[in-house]
C-alpha cells in the first residue's frame, strides 16, 4: 500500500468515522463545543435545529432556545442509542463513549449554521412560504437570492446525510455492534428521537 | 518472513503439528499435537494482545500507544475474544 493510499484511507476515516480515534471525554468535550457554536452561529441566521435531523430557518428566538435545541437532539439521540447498545451488544459500553461520539457526529451542522447564514435564505424561505398561503406572494426576491438558496439548501441535504452516517458510526464504535441489528436499532431511535425531539423542543418553545 | 498456516488449505479445518525439530542437534520428534490456542490467530491477533500485555493489560493505554480510542480497542479485543471462544470451546469438547 502507497503512502498515497494510506493518507487518503486515513482523511476518509477521520472523515466518516473519526470516532475510531477519538472517543470517550475528549469526544464530549468537542462534541458540546460544536453543539454551542452551531446554536451560537444559527442564532445570527434565526436557523433553527428544531428536530434531531430538521434545519429550518425564519423564527426569531433568544439565544438560549438556539443553544437548548442542539442539546435536546443530541440527548434525544444518544439516549436510546445508549439503551439500545445495553441490550444488542456484547461488550461492556461506557455512556460517556456514546454521549461523546452523538456530540461529536453532529458537526455537519455547524457548516450548516453557517451557510444559512446569510439574509438571501430567510427572504426565499418567506417567498415560498407566501406562496404556499396566499395567490399573490408579498414578499420579493431576487435572482442571487434564489442562487444563494438553492447552494444552501444543497449544502444542507449533503450535511443531513453526512450527520447520519456519523451519527450510525458512532453508534457502531461505541456500543460495538454491526449488521442488521445495528441498523435495525439506529433507525428506530433516529425515528423515536426525532420524534421526541420534536415534542420538548414544541414545549419549551 | 514465512507465516504459520493454522487451517488446512483443503477443507480448512485445523492443523496439528506433526513433527518438531531441534535447530541445534537435528532431533525430530514426531507425533500429533494441537496447536497453542494463541498460535491459532491471526499475526495481527496475536500482535495485539502483545500489545495489550505490555500494556499491563489496560485498554486506555493501549489506545493511547495505538493512537486510536477506547472503544475502538475494546471492540479489537471483543473481536478476538470472539475468534478464541470456538477454538477453546473444541479444545474442552476434546478433553472430555
Amino acid at each position: 500500500m502507497t503512502e498515497a493510499t494510506v493518507n487518503s484511507n486515513r482523511l476518509a476515516q477521520w472523515l466518516f468515522n473519526p470516532f475510531k480515534f477519538i472517543a470517550g471525554f475528549k469526544a464530549l468535550l468537542l462534541g458540546l463545543s460544536i453543539i454551542l457554536i452551531s446554536g451560537f452561529v444559527g442564532s445570527f441566521g434565526n436557523t433553527h435545529f428544531d428536530g434531531v435531523l430538521d434545519v429550518h430557518t425564519g423564527l426569531e428566538a433568544p439565544m438560549w432556545f438556539f443553544l437548548a435545541e442542539g442539546a435536546i437532539n443530541w440527548i434525544c439521540m444518544a439516549i436510546p442509542l445508549f439503551f439500545f447498545g445495553l441490550i444488542v451488544s456484547r461488550s461492556s459500553l461506557r455512556i460517556i463513549d456514546v454521549l461523546g461520539t452523538q456530540a461529536m457526529a453532529r458537526w455537519p451542522y455547524l457548516i450548516t449554521a453557517v451557510v444559512m447564514l446569510p439574509d438571501a435564505n430567510r427572504r426565499v424561505a418567506e417567498y415560498l412560504m407566501s406562496t404556499l398561503t396566499q395567490n399573490n406572494p408579498t414578499a420579493a426576491i431576487a435572482p442571487i437570492d434564489v442562487s444563494i438558496f438553492v447552494f444552501a439548501m444543497i449544502v444542507v441535504l449533503l450535511m443531513v446525510i453526512w450527520m447520519v452516517a456519523l451519527m450510525y458510526q458512532a453508534y457502531a464504535v461505541s456500543c460495538n455492534i454491526k449488521g442488521a441489528a445495528a441498523i435495525a436499532t439506529f433507525i428506530v431511535s433516529l425515528i423515536g428521537a426525532e420524534i421526541l425531539s420534536k415534542i420538548v423542543i414544541l414545549l419549551i418553545l | 518472513m514465512k507465516v504459520l498456516p493454522t487451517t488446512c488449505p483443503s477443507c480448512s479445518n485445523q492443523l496439528n503439528v506433526k513433527s518438531l525439530i531441534c535447530e541445534s542437534c537435528q532431533t525430530e520428534i514426531q507425533g500429533q499435537y494441537e496447536l497453542p490456542l494463541l498460535s491459532r490467530l491471526s499475526f495481527h491477533d496475536q500482535d495485539f494482545i502483545i500489545e495489550f500485555i505490555k500494556a499491563s493489560g489496560s485498554l486506555k493505554e493501549m489506545a493511547r500507544l495505538l493512537g486510536l480510542s477506547y472503544p475502538t480497542v475494546r471492540n479489537r479485543l471483543d473481536e478476538i475474544i470472539e475468534h478464541i471462544k470456538p477454538a477453546e470451546k473444541s479444545r474442552k469438547e476434546k478433553k472430555a
